[in-house]
This record gives structure tokens, sequence and C-alpha cells, in this order.
């Protein structure tokens, strides 16, 4: 029994220390120089940040020479399939690149408006710039998810810098050297974003899973029912780690009925990508500090001339539009006399016409008593043989006529 | 004269070829990750290096495995010295075994293998979890485990016919 364990102490502390003639290091001192080099790497030190970013760049250029050949092959497959639905996709690019440039320039004129208000309120303004980067080194590993892009520090990246496909978001910028960067892609399951679903404006977050979708997390129970496949989320710019309103991708299907989980299906095919945009953002403070108070001044001024302008163009506008009522005043007070003079003039050709019924009515009475008197006046007449008669011309010999004759109340 | 510095030449470069491809694998992630297959990934590294330092061949230094796995984690975006831990350790595994084998046979080394990348593995998977907060997925690990395992008796045999053209 001792003597097995003795072999086995024997056997480790060989595999450990024995050093053949070609070895420069025994295993174990190589070891130790592991665990060391680990442990820097987890402290964030100057030297050690400097020492990691010169081994990144060399690293990494020599990791895209060699994948040259690979990515070779991969692109010349990628080409050919391409080549066979050209024409399809042609035909389809265009009539989708006309749609889109229509809603370009609505973008850039509310762009434009935002800019303005942010202004008047003495916001800060975000003045962004793209530059183009080219994908260096892109292993599509099943562990991180991951690209190393041709542009870093010096071309003014930063981390957390957002990396776009065309306009939609790829991830972000996690680690920054001289000439490199590398982006974490949002399917990686390190990746979290704050996103707004649209069309229900819900806020949410939403995580890699390390495949090519994204999943939502962080949603309160009751939201679960609202959404539909027509739903698409972009960045909320919560937490400020993205800007609000870039396009992630589209919520596809829920997953699984019993656990509730909700798939985003990227825009961007992130195992497609050869170029990227990396947005150099710039954040200009309206109100600055007392330093070069000089260049203040003309800022201030600059600013308190377009606040003025501004005014002025909206003392015009509310100028003319009083012209303009004005003008419509005038016209209708004009279309009110005319109506009013229509109305006296109708008021008396209805009084003449009621005059002349009345007189109608006067004349239509006097004939049926002439034609009654007529008939019945020598029964009303007083006379001689007739001493229960009325005096002609009398109201009693009016009704009597009228009457045909008296009333025998008796 | 000069065809003899060439032949010494070329044979350096065939000596020192496994190292290379080595270093190849680790710039290049060798593991057909770009065919997209779902449930597939495997370490070629690993294989490499087990199979080397077990025949303790003559030009395969441990400092230039180290340095690899430096390269490697650069590479991938590991914190440094992970990857060159987790070689050194095959080293080290195959060193034991090599002490502790009196007849070899390729089954047991085989299945040897399996213990020791799936330990390797599981002590990455531990480092990265618990002292640098990754999120991992053990899934992962597991298919990329099992499918170095069943591609290392593929790889055995051409380096087999390698060291068969050296012999020669």
């Amino acid at each position: 029994m001792a003597s097995s364990r003795d072999d086995f102490i024997i056997a480790i502390r060989s595999a450990f220390l024995k050093k053949s003639t070609q070895q420069k290091f025994s295993l174990l001192t190589l070891v130790f120089i592991s665990i060391f080099i680990i442990v820097l790497s987890s402290l964030d030190f100057k030297a050690v940040r400097y020492l990691k970013t010169a081994i990144n760049e060399v690293v990494y250029r020599s990791s895209f020479i060699v994948s040259i050949p690979e990515n070779f092959i991969k692109n010349s497959f990628i080409e050919i399939s391409e080549y066979t639905t050209f024409f399809n996709n042609y035909k389809k690019n265009q009539e989708e690149l006309n749609k889109l440039k229509s809603n370009y320039v609505s973008n850039e004129i509310i762009q434009y408006e935002n800019n303005e208000l942010k202004e008047l309120i003495n916001d800060y303004v975000y003045s962004s710039n793209k530059i183009l980067a080219k994908i260096i080194v892109d292993h599509n590993s099943p562990f991180l998810k991951s690209i190393i892009i041709n542009k870093g520090s010096k071309d003014g990246i930063k981390i957390g810098t957002n990396v776009y496909d065309q306009s939609y978001l790829v991830g972000r910028v996690i680690e920054v050297n001289y000439k490199t960067s590398r982006v974490l892609l949002l399917s990686d399951l390190n990746s979290n974003v704050p996103v707004t679903i649209a069309p229900q404006n819900i806020q949410a977050i939403i995580t890699g899973t390390g495949n090519n979708y994204g999943q939502i997390k962080y949603i309160k129970d009751g939201f679960l029912d609202k959404f539909s496949g027509q739903s698409i989320i972009y960045t909320s710019g919560t937490g400020a780690l993205f800007k609000s309103g870039i396009p992630i991708g589209k919520l596809t299907s829920i997953d699984d009925n019993s656990t509730n989980k909700l798939n985003v299906d990227f825009f961007s095919d992130f195992s497609q990508l050869k170029y990227v945009f990396a947005e150099i953002t710039i954040k200009t403070e309206i109100k600055k500090t007392e330093l070069d108070n000089t260049e203040n001044d003309v800022e201030n001024n600059k600013l308190i001339d377009a606040k003025l302008e501004i005014l002025e163009n909206e003392k015009n506008i509310i100028e003319q539009t009083n012209i303009k009522f004005q003008e419509e005043n005038e016209i209708l007070k004009n279309k009110n006399n005319i109506l009013s003079n229509k109305i006296l003039s109708l008021n008396n050709e209805i009084s003449t016409q009621k005059k002349i019924i009345n007189q109608f009515n006067v004349d239509k009475e006097e004939l049926k008593f002439l034609r009654l008197n007529l008939q019945y006046g020598h029964k009303c007449r007083r006379s001689f043989f007739n001493n229960k008669g009325f005096m002609i011309g009398s109201n009693e010999y009016k009704n009597c006529v009228l009457n045909k004759g008296r009333i025998n109340n008796g | 004269m000069a065809s003899l510095s060439t032949k010494s030449s070329f044979s350096k470069i065939y000596y020192l070829l496994p190292i290379i491809v080595l270093f190849i694998s680790v710039l290049n992630e060798f593991d057909f990750n770009y065919l997209n297959l779902k449930y597939f990934s495997f370490n070629f590294p690993f294989i490499l290096i087990f199979f080397f330092s077990l025949k303790e061949f003559k030009y395969f230094d441990y400092l230039l495995v180290f340095i690899a796995g430096l390269i490697n984690d650069t590479v991938v975006g590991l914190p440094l010295g992970i990857s060159s831990l987790s070689y050194i350790l095959i080293c080290i595994a195959t060193s034991y075994l090599r002490n502790i084998t009196i007849r070899p046979h390729p089954i047991k080394d085989w299945f040897f293998f399996l213990f020791i990348i799936s330990l390797i593995n599981s002590i990455n998977y531990s480092i990265l979890s618990l002292f640098f907060s990754y999120n991992l997925i053990l899934e992962n690990y597991l298919i990329n485990n099992f499918f170095t395992f069943l591609f290392y008796i593929i790889f055995v045999n051409i380096f087999k016919f390698y060291l068969k053209g050296i012999n020669d």
C-alpha cells in the first residue's frame, strides 16, 4: 500500500519537476507562471494593460494573416452562392432602396428637429461620426461571441463605442488597443442591452444566447400576452450604454409556453459580417465652464443669435397668420353685411305679402257678406213686416246675415 | 552543398511541424466553427498537445506550448493564462501517464485523454465563471469535450503517419 502511494508520488513529482534536455523550463514553473498571469490579468494594473495591448496588437494581426487562406475559401463559397441568386436579389434591393431613400429623408428631418429642440432646452448635442472598420478576426467561437476590428484608440474608439452593421446594432467595444478593438456581439451570453419593444412601448432587456438569436429578459409578467410577431425591438438608451432608437431585431416566437421565453431575431447576420461601422460620438455641452471666456462668449452669442433667429422666425410666422386672420375676418364681415341686407329685404317682402294676404282675407269676408246679404238680407233687415230685424250696417245685422238669418233661440 | 542545406532546412521545418500547426490552430481556431453546425465544436490544440507530449516529441517545447496558450487566450478573448494553464496541465498529465505506463495502449490513452480534457474543461469553466463572472453554457463545454474525445482517435492516426515519416 505504502509502496503504491510512493510510486504515485514519485510519478507525480517526476511529471512536475523532471526536465528533459530540450526543455528550458519545468512544467511546475510554467504552471506557476500561468497562475501568476491569470492573477495579474484579473487585476487592472497599468503595466499589464499596456503589455496586454501590445500582445493583442501582434496576435490580432498574426491571426488575420493566418486566417487568410481559410477566409478566402469561406468567402469564395459565400460569393458563389450569392451569384446564384444575384438577379432576384438585385430587383428586391432596388425596391428596398427606393423605400429606404424616402425613409432616410424623413429621418434626417427628424434628426435636425431633435438637435434644434435640444439646443433650445440647453441640453447637450451628440455629434457622431461613423467610421468604417474591417473585421480582421471572427472565429465564431461557440463560447464567446466577439469580433476584432481594425480600428482602435488611434481612430477615437473607446470602450463602449457602439458598432453597427449598416444601421443595425451589432454590439459594443469591450477592449481597445492602439489599432484594433474587440467588439462583444449582441448574441454573446454576457451581452445585455436595454431595449424598447414597439409598438407596445414596453421596456425590457435583451440578452445573448450564444446562438444567432437573442432573448427578452426582465419583463413584467402581465405584458407577455401583448406581444405579436410584428413587434420590433430597438435600443431604449437607458443606462447610456447605447444610443436610443437603434434597431436590433424582430420578436419571433415564444420559445416555450411554460416558461414564456421571447426570442429576438437579429436584423443583422453576425456570421456574415465583413465590415462594420463604429460610431464615435462627441458630446458637446451647450453650457460651458468659465474657462476660455472669449470662446464661450462667442459660443453664447452664437447660441443667442440662433435663438433670436428662431424667435424672429416664429414672430414672422405669427404676424403672417394674424394678417391672414384679419383678411379672413374682413371677408366674413362683408359677407355678414350682405346676408343681413338680404334678411331685411326678405322681411320686407314677407310683411308686404302678409298685408296682401290680410287684404285678401278682408275682401273675401266682404264678398261672402255681400253674397249672403243678397240671399238672407231681407230676413235680417228691420222693416214694417219684420220688426225683429236689425238696422242695416250694425254688427247684429252683419252677424245675422253671416248666420244666414236670425237664430231662433226659442 | 546547396541541396544539402535545402534538405536540412526542410527537415527542420518538418520536425517543427507540430509546433507550427499548434500556432496556426490557436491563431486561426481550427475547429470548423464557420460551418455553423449547431452541436459541433472540438479543441484541436488539446489533441495535438496530448499526443506529442505523450510521445515526448523532441521538438515539442513546453515553453512554446505555454506561449500558444497565451495566444489562444488573446484570440478567443479569455483572461490571459487560462489556456496556458490548460495546455501545461495536459503536458503534466501526459508526463504522469508516461511515468506510470509500462506497456502503452492506444485505447487506454484515449480514455485517459477523455478524463484529462474533462478535468481541464471543468477547471476552465470553474475559473471563468467563479473568478471572472463569465456567463458560459455548460452544454457547449460538454459537446466540445465529446467531439474532442471522438476526433482524438482520427488525428492520432494522422500524427502516427507523421512520426513514421520522421523515423523513416
